[in-house]
C-alpha cells in the first residue's frame, strides 16, 4: 500500500471523530484506532503487529465516508497489518486463504453436483492459468528496482 | 441496455450456487442481456490479499476488468465484495497514470489491456437505476403488502463511495426503495447500517463474529420483523449460517435471511423451492406463509374491487 501521510494522521490526533462511527471501536472491546495512530506518530507502532485488533478492522469503510480528510482510520490499520503480514503474523485463516488464492486465483471452485441439481450452466471457465502467468511475470518485475 | 457480464465472485458459487440460481431466475425474467464470461478469477477479496501484497491486488482485479474490455460489456455482480473491489481499483487505477501503466506493462504480456472503460455495478443499484421501479412494479404479481422487512445493506454495496458512486454512503435509498416496490414496508432500526462482522470469522475471531450477528439479530427479534433483505452471500454468511449455529446452541432467533433475488423471484410469481430458499440453514417457513396467506386475503379485495369497479356508473337499479 501507499506510505502513510504523517501530516494528516496528525490531524487524527486531535480529531477522533470517526471512533463514534466506527462499529469495531464501538462494540470490540480493545479496538482503538486512536491509540494506534499515536503510537505511529511517536515512531513506536512496532507493538502493534503483533495485536489481534489490528486484525479486526472491517474495512467497512465508514470511517473513510465520515472524515473531513477523506482518510480514516483505515489506512493506519491496513498499514499495520501490511507491515504485520510482510512479517508472517497473519491469523492462520488468512494465511490458508493466501495460499490457496495464489495457487488457483480464487477462494473456491463452482460445485458441480449441487449445480447439476439445480438446473444451473456449467460454470464458465476460471482464469486461474493465465492468472498464474500473471503473477510469475509480477514477481519478476518487482526484482527490478525500476518498476 | 447494454449487455453485461455477471460476476458471480467465488462465494456464491462456492457455497450458496441457490443464489445463482435466484438471480439468474429474475434476470432472465426481466429479459435482461447477461452472459457469463471466461476467464475471471477472484475479485480478489481486499481484506485478503491487499494486506498481503498491495500491487497483485490491484493487478488481479485489473486484470479481471481488462476481461471486460476486451468483450466489450459491463459488469454486475449480486456480491458487494466483488462490486466494491473492483469499483475500487477501477477508480484507483483511472486516477493513478503511472499505476495503470504498469498494470499494462504486466497485462500485455498475457494479452490483455486494463481500459476501464465499462460500468461496474452491484446487482441492487443496477436494478434501481438501470431497470428501473416502474419497470420492477409492473413484474410483482404476488407483492409483499403488509409484510415487515428490515434491510441489511451491507458495507460494499455503497462503501467507498468515491468508487461505487451509487447511493448516499451513510444514508443510502435504494434498497430500500425496491423492497418498498415489491410492497413492503422496509422497517428502520437503530443498527441497519451496521457492518455485518462477518470478517471476524475470517481472522478466527469467531466468537466476536457472533457478537455482531447478535447485535442486529436481537434487534430484529424485539422489532418483530418478517425477515431481514440482503444481497451479499458474505453477509448471508453471516446471518444465515451463524445464526443457525446460535439457535443450535439455543439462541432463538428466527430472522430468515432472504436474498434481493429470492424476495424479487417471489413477487415474480416464482416457487420458493426453485428460487432455492429450501437450502437456507434458517427456515422461512412462517414468512413464506404469512405472505401466501396476505396474497390470499390482497386476491380477495382484488375480487371485491373487481365488483366495484365492474359496477361503476352503470348501477342496475
Ligand atoms: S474501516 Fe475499520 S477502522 Fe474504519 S470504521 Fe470500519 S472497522 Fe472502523
Ligand atoms: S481519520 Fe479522519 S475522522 Fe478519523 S480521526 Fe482522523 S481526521 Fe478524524
Amino acid at each position: 500500500m501507499e506510505s502513510l501521510n504523517f501530516k494528516l494522521l496528525e490531524q487524527c490526533s486531535k480529531c477522533g471523530a470517526c471512533y463514534h462511527i466506527c462499529p469495531s471501536c464501538l462494540n470490540l472491546e480493545g479496538y482503538d484506532p486512536r491509540a494506534v495512530i499515536k503510537d505511529v506518530l511517536a515512531g513506536q507502532h512496532e507493538k502493534w503487529l503483533s495485536h489481534k485488533s489490528i486484525w479486526q478492522c472491517l474495512e467497512c469503510h465508514h470511517c473513510l465516508e465520515i472524515c473531513f480528510q477523506h482518510y480514516g482510520f483505515e489506512n493506519t490499520m491496513a498499514a499495520m497489518r501490511t507491515l504485520a503480514a510482510k512479517k508472517g503474523m497473519t491469523p492462520p485463516q488468512v494465511k490458508r486463504g493466501w495460499d490457496m488464492f495464489i495457487k488457483t486465483g480464487k477462494l473456491g471452485e463452482p460445485v458441480a453436483p449441487a449445480r447439476k441439481k439445480l438446473n444451473l450452466p456449467e460454470a464458465a471457465k476460471s482464469g486461474a492459468e493465465d492468472f498464474k502467468k500473471m503473477v510469475k511475470i509480477y514477481r519478476e518485475a518487482k526484482t527490478n528496482p525500476n518498476f | 441496455m447494454k449487455d453485461f457480464a455477471i460476476f458471480w465472485g467465488c462465494t456464491i458459487q462456492t457455497r450458496f450456487p441457490f443464489l445463482e440460481k435466484s438471480t439468474r431466475m429474475v434476470l432472465e425474467g426481466f429479459n435482461l442481456p447477461y452472459r457469463d464470461i471466461d476467464g475471471f478469477t477472484c475479485c480478489p477479496e481486499k481484506s485478503l490479499v491487499n494486506n498481503i501484497d498491495h500491487g497483485l491486488w490491484i493487478l488481479t482485479a485489473a486484470r479481471n476488468i481488462a476481461l471486460l474490455d476486451k468483450a466489450g460489456v459491463d459488469l454486475v455482480s449480486p456480491c458487494t465484495g466483488c462490486a466494491s473491489n473492483l469499483a475500487t481499483v477501477n477508480s484507483e487505477l483511472h486516477s493513478n497514470h503511472k499505476e495503470k501503466n504498469k498494470v499494462n506493462s504486466i497485462l500485455n504480456e498475457v494479452g490483455l489491456e486494463f481500459k476501464g472503460n465499462n460500468k461496474l455495478r452491484h446487482l441492487v443499484p443496477f436494478f434501481h437505476d438501470e431497470v428501473g421501479i416502474p419497470a420492477v412494479k409492473n413484474k410483482i404479481i404476488k407483492p409483499f403488502n403488509g409484510m415487515r422487512i428490515a434491510i441489511h445493506y451491507g458495507c460494499h454495496m455503497i462503501r467507498p463511495s468515491h468508487a461505487l458512486k451509487n447511493d448516499d454512503p451513510l444514508d443510502p435509498k435504494k434498497f430500500d426503495n425496491l423492497i418498498r416496490a415489491m410492497g413492503a414496508e422496509s422497517v428502520q432500526y437503530m443498527t441497519k447500517l451496521l457492518c455485518c462482522g462477518q470478517g471476524l470469522d475470517r481472522i478466527d475471531q469467531h466468537e466476536n463474529a457472533l457478537h455482531f450477528a447478535r447485535l442486529k439479530l436481537k434487534e430484529l427479534r424485539a422489532l418483530k420483523v418478517d425477515a431481514m433483505a440482503l444481497c451479499c452471500p458474505s453477509c448471508y454468511l453471516q446471518f444465515d449460517n451463524n445464526q443457525f449455529l446460535m439457535e443450535k446452541e439455543g439462541e432463538k432467533f428466527g430472522i430468515p435471511i432472504i436474498y434481493f433475488t429470492e424476495l424479487l423471484g417471489l413477487a415474480m410469481g416464482y416457487k420458493p423451492e426453485d428460487l432455492g430458499l429450501d437450502s437456507h440453514r434458517i427456515e422461512a417457513t412462517a414468512f413464506l406463509e404469512k405472505w401466501q396467506r396476505l396474497n390470499g386475503d390482497l386476491s380477495k379485495t382484488t375480487e371485491l374491487n373487481r365488483q366495484l369497479e365492474a359496477g361503476f356508473g352503470i348501477a342496475q337499479l
